[in-house]
């Protein structure tokens, strides 16, 4: 996909739209479930009153049946919470939120990645809470750039790890290959997306090799630099859908 | 012993109308609206042991409808069923008297379970409320 074009005010204005519109279709989506939902409790009501007549052996089907399109519909329903979460992380670029709850996030993002990407991805969520406060949606862009370096890096042992913890007040969140990773002093390495959301967060970004593993490591301050001053404040429109 | 009594508030209309097919074979009276102006006009009217409110509807909000409903009815036992209901609203929603917050989708025989001790709950209050103005009756008559 070509980069977003236009002034960063146009830029964040577009993700905006579309955070929108997602979490609006989502909504919609949800109800489009939740009947669905009802109607095999419907038909698994019809089916139980019907199972001490003749017609027992296809009320069992019929009640297996709709056991069976609920539990895709719970499995959609676990998408569209991600759908939904996602397109709320646009909501404001100044907002104090828990790293664990965005890291599962991301987990659940990566998941696909890493699936067709046959690599073993781990997302640990740190042991205490970590509150942060800045833009969420320009973490979740660094940490999935992270996560993109590992897998484009994936070799013969396709593991990696993402682990947080507190650290200076912020927190340090670490990414552990268990293949090589790029270096990345060269200049260009970095992903701009990655550098995007360092930029975003003044954030550092270490790297480390030459041991059983090798690392990539984003120091974040516990408070992000209001740089964007058009943009700090809750954006209006801020949708609960 | 009359059937326990809900009024049904979402503007999902094939949603209510199959989740109130279900609460009827349960044995429920139920009624439904599509609106908060139509609860509302329901409920000023009839009245019910329970409400189950949605929260994201256009025209009235489910946190206003639950509001005027309160005006309506004071005693009515409100539960919030919504799709996406953040910690803002469902704090909003408790402080607004709301007994109950559940995500869809929910299990029906959980719903109408509540929906029953929502009743019997209502009853306690309206004994309690009876009591108290009894004992204000006999405190002022010095009887």
């Amino acid at each position: 996909m070509n980069a977003p074009s236009g002034s960063p005010k146009l830029q964040r204005e577009g993700l905006r739209f579309f955070g929108q519109i997602a979490a609006g279709l989502s909504h919609e989506l949800s109800n489009v479930l939740n009947i669905i939902n009802e109607l095999a409790g419907l038909q698994q009501d019809i089916a139980g009153a019907a199972t001490d007549d003749a017609r027992g052996a296809q009320a069992g089907r019929i009640t297996d049946l709709a056991g069976r399109i609920r539990a895709q519909i719970e499995r959609a329903e676990g998408l569209n919470r991600r759908l939904h979460a996602f397109a709320h992380t646009i909501d404001s670029a100044a907002v104090a939120f828990d790293l664990a709850d965005l890291l599962d996030l991301l987990e659940a993002l990566a998941a696909r990645a890493a699936r067709l990407g046959q690599v073993e991805l781990r997302i640990h969520r740190p042991t205490t809470p970590i509150t942060l406060q800045g833009d969420p949606f320009a973490l979740l862009l660094s940490l999935y750039a992270m996560i993109e370096l590992g897998l484009a890096a994936a070799a013969s042992e396709r593991r990696l790890s993402l682990d947080a913890e507190p650290a200076s007040g912020g927190a340090r969140v670490t990414l552990e290959s268990a293949d090589p990773l790029p270096p990345l002093e060269e200049p260009g390495s970095v992903a701009p997306a990655l550098e995007m959301g360092r930029a975003a967060w003044g954030a550092t970004i270490t790297s480390d090799g030459g041991r059983e593993t090798e690392t990539v490591v984003l120091s974040l301050p516990a408070i992000a630099p209001t740089h964007r001053s058009e943009n700090d404040a809750p954006r209006e429109g801020s949708h609960e859908t | 012993m009359r059937p326990d009594r809900v009024l049904l508030i979402d503007d999902e209309a094939d949603f209510l109308e199959i989740l109130s097919e279900r609460m009827r074979s349960r044995g429920l009276e139920v009624r439904c609206a599509t609106s908060g102006a139509q609860a509302l006009r329901i409920a000023e009217t009839e009245t019910f042991d329970a409400a189950v409110l949605d929260l994201a509807m256009p025209g009235l909000d489910g946190l206003e409808t639950l509001r005027r409903l309160h005006e309506v009815q004071p005693d009515l036992q409100v539960m919030i069923l919504s799709g996406r209901a953040t910690v803002k609203t469902a704090v909003e929603a408790i402080q607004l008297g709301a007994i109950d917050i559940f995500e869809k989708p929910t299990d029906v025989e959980t719903l109408v379970e509540r929906i029953r001790a929502a009743r019997a709950r209502r009853l306690a209050e309206g004994d309690r409320a009876t009591q108290g103005q009894i004992d204000e009756i006999l405190k002022t008559r010095g009887w």
